[in-house]
């Protein structure tokens, strides 16, 4: 039986905010199936933020185990985290992050490149996603050269192009307008079951949330899969 | 390496084209004084090394003599009588031509084929010319070239102050006739008599057995030695060794400011592009990765700087080998270096400097951009709220490294290299607690200027608030700074100690001394009745002479001031420590001596202690009655008596007389009587006033410290690019924050006074800082560095016009760098800007 994506069990974190120290995560348990897409809703500050970087391994727990693919991820070092996310997740960020010094196609080639992928593979790899996120006339581009909705499909080839188990989408639209976010969430969607990768989207907005398979709230560090519409 | 992260890595530098050329240019310049101050210090010492090896040839002993060097007798003895065919007498003696010295030697071309094969070559004619045509000689064929001489042709030079014209018979060619510029050969009847001194030699060459030595030595008269000439050269190099380590070190500190520079950019250029980096990271960049790629950015930039840096190196040497050369020959010894000596050493120790210290600079951002965790990093607060938490023990770090530095120069006994690993020590250590002290004023700032406009609240804010950026400037600007001041304040000080020493040692009202042709050993010495004409005149109340040879010391050739005092001579002594209470008397005696403080202070003697000097009498054993300030010579001093040195000499020469005139008379009218008492005389003579030698010494010292300041300048070139880089970086770094000032209302006039403000009072701060650390620099340069390398004591003085002059140039410096982003800053839409980020 293949092992589920993510498996989040009693995870804690919590942030000393000037003398008293605030609890983000209590307790929480998530598990997210293969190629299954979920979204977490949640007001700012609530602590979505820091579950994607607890499940990305760029943050650490206080108490808790975060498995990924089957593997327990809180014991590892740096390096094997670095290792963890270059092969088995992809990111994408409400304001794209794409490397400024990179064309479009080289900003998608880095996760290949990084993963040690043969050239020929990597070029047709690199082409497939172009054609995908129907960027293949803007390769040779650099962001700045990019629109807004231009970039963060860019951003999403490049989170996918590796087929990672895992992709974290931290508000991908909070910075594009409605058409644009439309073309993206589906885009995102539409790709990481093509691809088979998990999704976790993490958003404040519940028309964005119902483009995935479930929606669950963060609220007072605890994650439920009811009462949403109360919430919002 | 990951190619896409070297492409990135590379663009980026694209990018930035203004930053990185910077960098490179500092880079460059740092390594350029390096490899020029190593090259002009090499060539000179080779060129005196291989044209001392070249005038030296195959002879494995020389004997040289005392103040009235050796008797021609003695060549004939160990030719005749001692059966030693293989010796050659040589005389040498200086000639001026057109503001230049040429350097005259005298042989005997008989006895020359055994050891050297200059006059090989020379047909029959040219040979019976050189043997019997007065005044002829053989030049250098590069000294001919370079004043466009023929052979046949004459060449009017002076000799002693005499206008003698040369009758060049042939040119001086050799194996390498590079070793040989600046040199005429002459027979050595016709040298001797160019010279004035006939039946007298400087040297005597000798090629001889092992089993020769010992006899010979036992056999020699006394006051004459019979030494190894590589021990003779040995002893001229070591004579300016201070010099050259000193500004070996100078260029040192340019280089230590294009360190501060590297590191800027590096640190900047990770500040710059903390999100990017953060986000490699996160796309799971691997820490390694990270690291190597900024170091080959810094590798990159360090090639680029240092491939540029010989190459401006090479300029700049030919300039300042000039400079080191002259230096040489007002202080050491006549030296002629036309061309760079460039050897591969000195390359590769310009490319070790230029890439290691890049690197080692880079080192530091490199690791912490690799070693910063990707969530830190996308938080820019969490950057400043570090530093600030980092602040106390980065200054504790500093104050550690002080108070290390001042142990050390404290612990360091006289090593010079001790000193500088002090001063280095306690730079760094300030350097490191410039950034609280910025933390601090800003905060105090901030306090005083709560009634201020806005605007000026806003940039006084900024410096606190950005400290990660603004603590490295302030501190970069403030080392380069200080660098300057501590330079100033030190040669300011020396200048004034020099000034006041010459106006208390000049105690006559005017000197006459011979123009001197003499190569080494002692001054030309005045004709006997001089002193009498002179003291004849009814504008004269008293007369001393003075003259200064070279004899050995119980360490080596040192120079003897012999002395005929006048009654104030004495005031012309300081003493460092109460002289013995019988002083002069004993001096006059001469069972005393008085040695100055170089002296003391390079052979730890003092007052009572024992000095044995070789005299033609044999070893004489005086009591050091005082130890007296001078600022003459570094090598040091000894003064003895004229009736003493007379008595253990046999020499009553005299080179100088200093005159004190009758109350009243002005100088003019005594010198003009002088000049005409002495008309008579055959002999060139020097006449001076008290102020006229006063002015000639200082200018000696200006011109001493020329390449000093011209190093100085090339410190504050590094150090003004590092600044003009630093700030430009700040400035365009914080396009976003001024963009939403220009969004709420603000114009581009108050951006760009906002812009100018803030940098004025960044280069404020630096000035401020670098008041401290240049005063203190300038102490150990004074009591530590000058005092080991040359022995002398300097009395300290704040100059006020190099204190606001260095208050000057850091706001300048800031201002200047303020310019361009001001004016970007106040072109640019704020739409743009802010969607930059």
């Amino acid at each position: 039986m293949p092992q589920p994506a993510v498996t989040l069990t009693n995870l804690s974190r919590s942030y000393r905010e000037g003398y008293r120290d605030h609890r983000v995560l209590d307790h929480a348990e998530l598990r997210i199936e293969r190629g299954e897409s979920v979204a977490l809703l949640g007001r700012s500050g609530s602590g979505k933020s820091t579950l994607l970087n607890l499940i990305a391994g760029i943050d650490r727990p206080d108490k808790g185990e975060i498995r990924i693919d089957g593997e327990s991820i809180t014991r590892l070092e740096e390096p094997a985290l670095t290792l963890l996310r270059r092969r088995r997740i992809g990111f994408v960020y409400q304001f794209f992050n794409l490397i400024p010094t990179l064309t479009t196609r080289e900003n998608i080639a880095l996760p290949l490149e990084l993963n040690h992928c043969a050239k020929a593979m990597m070029t047709d790899k690199v082409q497939q996603m172009l054609e995908a996120v129907d960027l293949s006339r803007r390769g040779d581009a650099y962001p700045e050269q990019l629109s807004g909705g231009e970039q963060q499909r860019v951003a999403i080839a490049r989170a996918l192009v590796h087929r990672p188990a895992l992709l974290l989408a931290d508000e991908p639209t909070g910075n594009l307008d409605q058409a644009a976010g439309k073309n993206v969430l589906g885009l995102m969607t539409t790709l990481a079951r093509e691809e088979q990768s998990s999704l976790l989207l993490v958003t404040h907005s519940l028309a964005v949330a119902r483009y995935a398979d479930r929606i669950l709230t963060l609220e007072e560090g605890r994650l439920s899969e009811s009462g949403m519409e109360a919430a919002w | 390496m990951n190619r896409l992260l070297l492409r990135s890595a590379l663009r980026h530098m694209q990018r930035h084209p203004w930053q990185t050329w910077l960098s490179v240019l500092g880079i460059a310049l740092g390594v350029a004084v390096i490899v020029a101050v190593d090259l002009a210090n090499q060539s000179a010492r080779q060129a005196f090394l291989l044209s001392a090896e070249s005038l030296t040839g195959k002879a494995t002993h020389q004997i040289t003599g005392g103040p009235t060097g050796i008797p021609e007798e003695l060549y004939r003895e160990l030719r005749v009588e001692k059966r030693l065919r293989q010796t050659a007498p040589i005389v040498e003696g200086l000639v001026r031509l057109d503001g230049e010295t040429l350097q005259l030697i005298g042989i005997d071309p008989l006895a020359e084929a055994d050891f050297r094969n200059h006059n090989e070559g020379l047909n029959d004619q040219a040979a019976r010319q050189f043997l019997l045509k007065p005044a002829s000689v053989l030049l250098s064929s590069i000294t001919a070239r370079r004043l466009g001489l023929e052979p046949g042709q004459d060449l009017g030079v002076t000799i002693a102050g005499r206008q003698v014209d040369l009758h060049v018979i042939a040119l001086l060619e050799g194996d390498n006739p590079a070793v040989l510029e600046g040199l005429l050969l002459a027979d050595i009847s016709t040298a001797q008599e160019l010279l004035d001194s006939p039946g007298r030699l400087d040297r005597i060459d000798l090629i001889l057995r092992p089993d020769q030595v010992h006899d010979l030595t036992a056999a020699l008269p006394a006051g004459l030695n019979l030494e190894i000439p590589e021990s003779r050269s040995r002893v001229m190099l070591e004579m300016i060794d201070a010099f050259q380590i000193n500004l070996a070190a100078m260029s040192l500190l340019a280089m230590l400011v294009g360190a501060f520079l590297i590191y800027n950019t590096m640190t900047f250029s990770v500040l710059r592009r903390r999100r990017l980096l953060a986000t490699l990271r996160v796309l799971g960049v691997t820490r390694g990765e990270l690291f190597r790629v900024l170091l080959l950015e810094a590798i990159l930039m360090g090639l680029f700087g240092t491939a540029l840096g010989l190459l401006l190196g090479l300029l700049i040497a030919e300039y300042l080998v000039q400079l080191v050369t002259r230096t040489i020959n007002d202080l050491y010894f006549v030296l002629t270096v036309t061309q760079l000596i460039v050897q591969p050493l000195t390359l590769l120790k310009g490319c070790l400097v230029g890439l290691g210290v890049t690197l080692l600079a880079a080192l530091a951002p490199a690791i912490e951009a690799a070693g910063t965790l990707p969530i830190s990093a996308l938080r820019r607060s969490r950057l400043e709220q570090r530093v600030r938490r980092g602040l106390p023990w980065v200054g504790l770090l500093g104050l550690a490294a002080l108070i290390g530095g001042g142990l050390w120069l404290s612990t360091s006994g006289n090593s010079l290299l001790g000193g500088f690993s002090g001063l280095f020590l306690i730079i760094a250590g300030y350097s490191l607690l410039v950034p609280l002290g910025v933390a601090l004023l800003s905060r105090l700032s901030e306090r005083s200027g709560k009634r201020g406009s806005l605007l000026l609240r806003f940039a006084l804010r900024g410096i606190g608030a950005n400290l990660s950026r603004t603590g490295l400037s302030v501190a970069s600007l403030s080392v380069a700074v200080a660098a300057t001041l501590g330079v100033s304040i030190m040669i300011v000080s020396f200048r004034s100690t020099v000034a006041d020493w010459l106006a208390y040692t000049l105690t006559s009202d005017i000197y006459v001394s011979a123009i001197s042709s003499r190569a080494s050993s002692s001054d030309t010495t005045l004709l006997p009745e001089t002193r009498g004409l002179i003291q004849s005149l009814p504008e004269v109340a008293e007369t001393s002479t003075g003259r200064r040879v070279t004899i050995r010391g119980p360490q080596g050739p040192v120079d003897l001031l012999v002395l005929d005092f006048a009654s104030n001579t004495q005031q012309g002594f300081r003493f460092l420590e109460p002289p013995l209470p019988e002083l002069w008397t004993g001096y006059q005696r001469g069972d005393q001596v008085l040695i100055s403080e170089p002296y003391a202070y390079r052979y730890g003697l003092g007052t009572g202690d024992r000095l044995t000097l070789d005299t033609l009498q044999g070893s004489l054993n005086l009591t050091i009655g005082g130890v007296f300030y001078d600022y003459g010579s570094d090598r040091g001093l000894i003064s003895l008596s004229a009736s003493a040195y007379a008595r253990y000499w046999g020499d009553t020469g005299y080179a100088s007389v200093g005159v004190i005139l009758q109350p009243g008379i002005e100088p003019s009218a005594a010198m003009a009587a002088i000049r005409k008492a002495l008309t008579a005389s055959d002999q060139q003579l020097h006449f001076r006033s008290n102020r006229e030698l006063r002015d000639y010494s200082m200018a000696i010292f200006d011109r001493t410290f020329a390449i000093t300041q011209v190093l100085r300048l090339l410190a504050i070139g590094v150090a003004f690019i590092g600044v003009l880089s630093a700030l430009m970086a700040l400035q365009l770094e914080r396009s976003r924050e001024q963009a939403l000032l220009r969004a709420t209302g603000v114009t581009p006039g108050q951006l760009i006074r906002l812009t100018l403000l803030q940098t004025g009072l960044v280069g404020c701060y630096a000035g401020l800082f670098a008041l401290p650390l240049g005063w203190l620099m300038s102490e150990v340069l004074i009591e530590v560095i000058n005092r080991r390398a040359f022995g002398w004591s300097i009395t300290s003085q704040l100059p006020l016009d190099a204190v606001f002059e260095a208050l000057l140039l850091a706001v300048f410096a800031a201002l200047l760098a303020g310019l361009y982003p001001a004016w970007r800053m106040g072109r640019v839409s704020p739409a743009l800007a802010l969607r930059e980020e």
